[in-house]
């Protein structure tokens, strides 16, 4: 039980990043579906970065800069061009899909190139890993794990404790306001799309670099708009976010075991079990999940 | 920029203008979706470039693959056939405010209706048994929308996400049946057998095609009358710029809702059903991977016009088709087209939407 609930967790930790990323687009007013290309993009990134340097490092801080690039062509659309947020995500989606495909048979001469590198190792905590439950699944994980879970922390702190976090929730539920009050709410917007991108790439290095240790066409398979509505079911929230995406993530590790175990359920049918969740979750909270008030309405400027 | 509500004797609240999708209209909507298009392709050069080919000998070798012959010709035809009929529903969605993105679904969920009544039908006569089977999986692709609506509208749970993580749900569901009833005994990967010959959509003499291209431009030409001649299209028109006014004139949201998304999903289907049908000439796995996107790709891309969606569907679907010469002829990875289309309409969203 222990092992299931630890690969939850494990499987869980780049949807939970994609969903910190998504709470900061989506608080400040801007829907988060591009989630997914930006979670590509750093996906791709992440592996080019650690294998063009040698490090690991370098890579998780160049899945940064991967998903933030694409993040960026969202926030010119969607925030300073004001076009629609579902479709313009939906776009930087595509785009991902397309540069990252095309980036790496382009560095490969023409055929995708093998890149494999070995999978991030786990990092016991001294002391805390030895405690009996709470050690394997919270003090065994490899070091992005880490970063998801405290990346939790250090947004519900933002988002409620300091001024910053303040202006850009209110930037999502009443743009008009903040500009009064002499903050720039179009600036908040583009620069917490671009944050999304930086933490959403991160998730990708999580996929590529610490699950995997290689890049494949479209390795995110649909991830992203599991985590559009891990967000909703989490009410923007990040641990209520967290929370959804651990339910989707032992969903996976729980279609995993019952693979290995030879259940002869049809694994296609087991593989929808996510998606199933997701929207029978939505379908129940129906009218009572409130969004932002302001968002995926573009900022009067003039 | 005008408002068209604001002529109404009602106010408009903020609520309304947060949904919907509108483009700015006018006389320069042309030339800002055709600078999008230009843009975007030298984006293309310049990552042409970056792969150590030369752009020009690249589009050469696009152009030609695509229009080189009456034969590549045709094949381009059969690539743009889907995108058009899918993208046409779209656009209608779009044009009613509703932001569609399950045609990927609703097309998978349709060719599978296609091909199961292909090969369950017992008629020899061909017509017949062509036309019954394209209305199967018109009617299986119109349950898949119908679904979403049932969820959009019944629970309130946003369009976009109920079509998308439907989609996902629609891809599984077709594999799960070539893996069992539909799928071909020991073919090695999944896919069914091949459909009886008399459900065949014939192909025009000297030239790859089939009809199902045919089928399509009448149903753009079905569209356009639809969306501007008839008071159901007016009813979307209305919808789509304005809730509250179309409430107003007596119109129910509800109910276009589901007439619009059922249209929509039955168009998809059919497109399943033609690729199908036309190309395949069996159920394949992953035959319709990217279709959705690429529907909503030339919605746009035709200002959500049904006819201007001809040209758009056109566009990607020479692109396409002529990739493959140049990732052969020259080298440049055919994935080149994906990018150009995610650029273009980053592009076209970017110039056309409307300053509200």
């Amino acid at each position: 039980m222990t092992d299931f609930l630890a690969a939850a967790i494990r499987i869980a930790t780049p949807l939970m990043l994609a969903a910190l990323g998504g709470i900061l687009s989506e608080c400040a007013g801007v829907f988060a579906v591009g989630l997914e290309g930006m979670m590509l993009a750093g996906a791709f990134a992440a592996i080019i970065g650690a294998w063009l340097s040698g490090s690991d490092l370098i890579g998780v801080l160049f899945s940064m800069l991967g998903g933030a690039a694409i993040a960026l062509a969202v926030a010119i659309v969607a925030v300073r061009y004001r076009a629609d947020h579902m479709v313009t995500g939906l776009t930087a989606n595509i785009l991902a899909l397309g540069l990252t495909s095309y980036l790496l048979r382009v560095a490969g001469g023409g055929r995708p190139i093998a890149i494999h590198l070995t999978p991030l190792d786990a990092w016991p905590i001294p002391g805390l890993a030895d405690l009996p439950v709470l050690g394997p699944l919270l003090f065994m994980q490899p070091p992005l794990t880490y970063l998801a879970l405290l990346g939790c922390v250090v947004l519900a702190i933002f988002l409620t404790r300091t001024q910053a976090g303040l202006t850009l929730r209110a930037t999502g539920e009443n743009p008009e306001a903040v500009f009064a009050s002499g903050a720039e709410p179009l600036r908040v917007r583009m620069l917490a799309v671009l944050a999304c991108g930086a933490i959403a790439g991160l998730g990708g290095a999580v996929l590529s670099l610490q699950q995997v240790g290689t890049f494949t066409d479209g390795m995110t398979g649909g991830r992203g708009y599991l985590v559009l509505a891990a967000l909703i079911v989490g009410r923007w929230n990040p641990w209520g976010a967290a929370a959804a995406c651990l339910v989707f993530g032992a969903a996976e590790a729980f279609e995993l075991r019952l693979q290995s175990f030879g259940v002869p359920v049809g694994s296609y049918i087991v593989q929808m079990a996510p998606y199933l969740i997701a929207l029978a979750v939505l379908a129940g909270l129906g009218r009572s999940s409130k969004l932002p008030a302001a968002i995926g309405r573009p900022i009067q400027t003039d | 920029m005008s408002e068209p509500t604001s002529s109404l004797p009602i106010a408009v609240p903020q609520q309304a203008r947060r949904r919907g999708f509108r483009l700015q209209r006018g006389d320069r909507l042309v030339v800002r979706i055709l600078l999008a298009v230009v843009l975007s392709m030298l984006c293309a050069g310049a990552l042409i470039v970056i792969s150590g080919h030369d752009p020009i000998a690249a589009f050469i070798a696009l152009g030609t693959g695509a229009l080189g012959s009456p034969h590549q010709f045709g094949a381009a035809l059969n690539r743009t056939t889907p995108y058009l009929l899918a993208g046409g529903g779209v656009a209608m969605c779009f044009r009613a405010g509703i932001i569609n993105i399950g045609a990927e679904g609703q097309i998978a969920v349709g060719g599978m209706g296609t091909a199961a009544v292909a090969l369950a039908w017992p008629s020899d006569l061909s017509v017949v048994a062509t036309v019954v089977a394209l209305l199967g999986g018109a009617a299986v692709g119109a349950v898949w929308a119908g679904l979403a609506t049932a969820i959009h509208l019944g629970r309130r749970v946003h369009e976009v996400l109920a079509t998308l993580l439907l989609n996902f749900v629609a891809l599984l569901l077709v594999q799960q049946v070539l893996a069992g009833p539909l799928g071909e005994f020991g073919a090695g990967f999944l896919q069914s057998p091949l459909l009886p010959r008399a459900t065949w959509l014939p192909r025009i003499p000297q030239f790859s095609a089939h009809i199902g291209f045919l089928v399509a431009i009448v149903a753009a030409g079905a569209l356009s009358f639809t969306l501007w001649r008839t008071r159901f299209g007016f009813a979307l028109r209305v919808a789509g710029n304005s809730r509250p006014a179309a409430t107003y004139a007596g119109f129910s949201l509800p109910l276009l809702t589901w007439s619009v998304m059922l249209l929509a999903g039955a168009l998809a289907g059919l497109a399943g059903g033609i690729e199908v049908l036309g190309l395949h000439r069996r159920l394949i796995e992953g035959f319709s991977l990217g279709f959705g996107f690429k529907a909503v790709t030339v919605a746009l891309l035709g200002a959500l016009e049904p006819l201007a969606i001809v040209p758009a569907a056109l566009f990607v679907g020479l692109l396409e088709a002529g990739s493959l010469s140049m990732q052969r002829q020259i080298g440049v990875p055919s994935a080149l087209v994906v990018v150009i289309e995610g650029m273009t309409m980053l592009f076209v969203l970017a110039a056309t939407v409307r300053r509200l």
